[in-house]
């Protein structure tokens, strides 16, 4: 896990930024000296302004007209690669405790720092496990439609459900989970 | 039978073989597809339009691209007669004393190589063979600053010594801005003799059974502001001067092996007795049977005093 420090702007973990680069890459968004500059630079350890991962976001915003289901599908594999490559295997064994890493904003306070009110919250409030429902709450400045890769694949990464559906069309900022 | 097992080996379960919980896993694992499906599908629907997109912006730069390239090459035909026309002819009074075989060509529509007849402001005549140092246009707009240099120095002094020193003198700052040389080999010709400075040319005199190989000790045009030495050499009735660029001598053959200066020296003595036009094409005749392919401009004057 990443060790915290306070920072006056906004600031995104190595491995996150890295990890959204790479997924760009592993998925042919960006290719040859465009991939090589993404993730030329990355130190997994270290701290990067936001801006750098908006930058990333940017080029793929640009390249694609429709671009929602393209970043949610970085989402998804940027997932695939921190439980994959990560620490992933070590935090959550079952599909349903990725949503539980999210309890208190536990998951993403790891990965973003800075001034309160730019970090926000990525926030597990409601979870009922028996009728396989949940709903997420995000005021964080990331894509909302890469978040909701995020959460599609965190949970689908260790393979035991058999159902996963994900929906912010009311609220954005708002995930109706449904899993099972 | 478990419902994985059952789904591992393909074979379609009698409904009397699955139970409520395994029908539920069922459905719910339908449903999973169903979604998966979905946002597999949105994302090949926005990357396949985003390849669409791509291939049409793709067109539209290859057309652009095809005007642009046009354009250059109009521009670059332009820039090829104007250096051809700004190449000489020799004057009647030079042609009066002296044959002349020329061959110049460059590796591309404008060259870096250069060759000019003056006279000078003492009545005798003058050749100058020049290598700039590249290709294309910008070696072709240097040549044009090194002319109007000439002609300039040329009204006022007939030392090919002093004449060269004062071209390197003035040309020296422009050429090192540019990044731009060029070779030189300049010779004043008299009733009796030429006197000539070499930096980096080639030159050969046959006089007689002898031959007399051009000193080549000084520096480029624009390398170094360096004196330079001015030789002179008897120019007798039935002599040939050759005067020559690096593209002949440092051509090479299919195994990597260069022509050499000696090889065309040689030949060049060997037909001497010939007339200038004919020692020109055996010379060629050699080179373009030896060489694997033109990779450097060529430039070759042959020159025979006749009065």
């Amino acid at each position: 896990m990443a060790k915290r420090k306070k920072a006056t702007d906004l600031r995104v973990f190595g491995a996150t930024l890295q990890g959204f680069a790479q997924a760009c890459i592993n998925l042919n968004i960006v290719a040859g000296a465009k991939a090589e500059n993404l993730l030329g630079d990355i130190e997994i350890t270290g701290w990067y302004p936001f801006e750098k991962l908006r930058e990333i976001e940017r080029v793929v915003m640009q390249a694609y007209e429709n671009s929602a289901p393209i970043l949610e599908r970085v989402g998804m594999e940027m997932m695939l690669g921190w439980y994959n490559f990560g620490p992933g295997k070590q935090i959550i064994k079952r599909g349903v405790d990725f949503l539980h890493f999210q309890t208190g904003s536990q998951g993403y306070a790891s990965v973003v720092n800075g001034p309160e009110e730019l970090v926000g919250s990525f926030n597990l409030e409601f979870l009922d496990e028996e009728s396989g429902r949940a709903r997420i709450n995000s005021t964080t400045p990331f894509n909302k439609d890469l978040e909701r890769g995020v959460i599609i694949g965190g949970m689908s990464s260790p393979g035991d459900l058999d159902f996963i559906d994900v929906k912010n069309d009311e609220n954005p900022q708002v995930f109706q989970i449904e899993f099972a | 039978m478990s419902l994985e097992q059952l789904l591992e080996s393909g074979n379609v379960p009698g409904k009397a073989n699955l139970s409520d919980e395994d029908l539920a896993r069922l459905v719910r694992k339908y449903r999973g597809l169903q979604k998966k499906h979905e946002r597999d599908q949105a994302f090949w629907s926005a990357t396949n339009e985003n390849l669409r997109i791509a291939y049409e912006r793709l067109d539209e730069q290859e057309r652009e691209l095809a005007r642009t390239y046009g354009i250059i090459q109009e521009d670059l035909a332009v820039a090829s007669r104007i250096q051809q026309a700004l190449l000489p002819q020799p004057s009647d009074k030079m042609a009066a004393e002296l044959d002349v075989a020329v061959y110049h060509k460059q590796l591309t529509e404008v060259g870096g190589d250069y060759y000019d007849f003056f006279n000078t402001c003492a009545g005798n005549y003058a050749v100058g063979v020049f290598d700039i140092s590249g290709h294309g246009v910008s070696a072709a707009l240097v040549m044009t600053y090194l002319k109007a240099k000439f002609m300039t120095i040329l009204e006022k002094h007939d030392s090919p010594k002093v004449i060269v020193e004062w071209i390197n003198n003035n040309a020296y700052e422009f050429l090192k801005t540019v990044k731009k040389y060029a070779t030189v080999n300049f010779v004043v010709v008299d009733s009796k003799a030429i006197r000539y400075v070499s930096g980096g040319g080639f030159g050969l005199l046959v006089s007689g059974a002898g031959s007399t190989v051009f000193e080549k000790r000084d520096s480029f045009l624009g390398l170094r502001r360096r004196a330079f030495h001015e030789y002179e050499l008897a120019f007798r009735k039935g002599d040939v001067l050759a005067l020559y660029t690096d593209g002949i001598p440092e051509a090479q053959n299919e195994q990597g092996e260069d022509y050499t200066v000696r090889r065309l020296n040689e030949l060049i003595i060997e037909n001497a007795r010939r007339p200038v036009r004919e020692i020109l094409d055996r010379c060629l005749e050699d080179y373009t049977g030896f060489r694997s392919k033109d990779s450097d401009d060529v430039s070759l004057l042959i020159l025979r005093k006749k009065a």
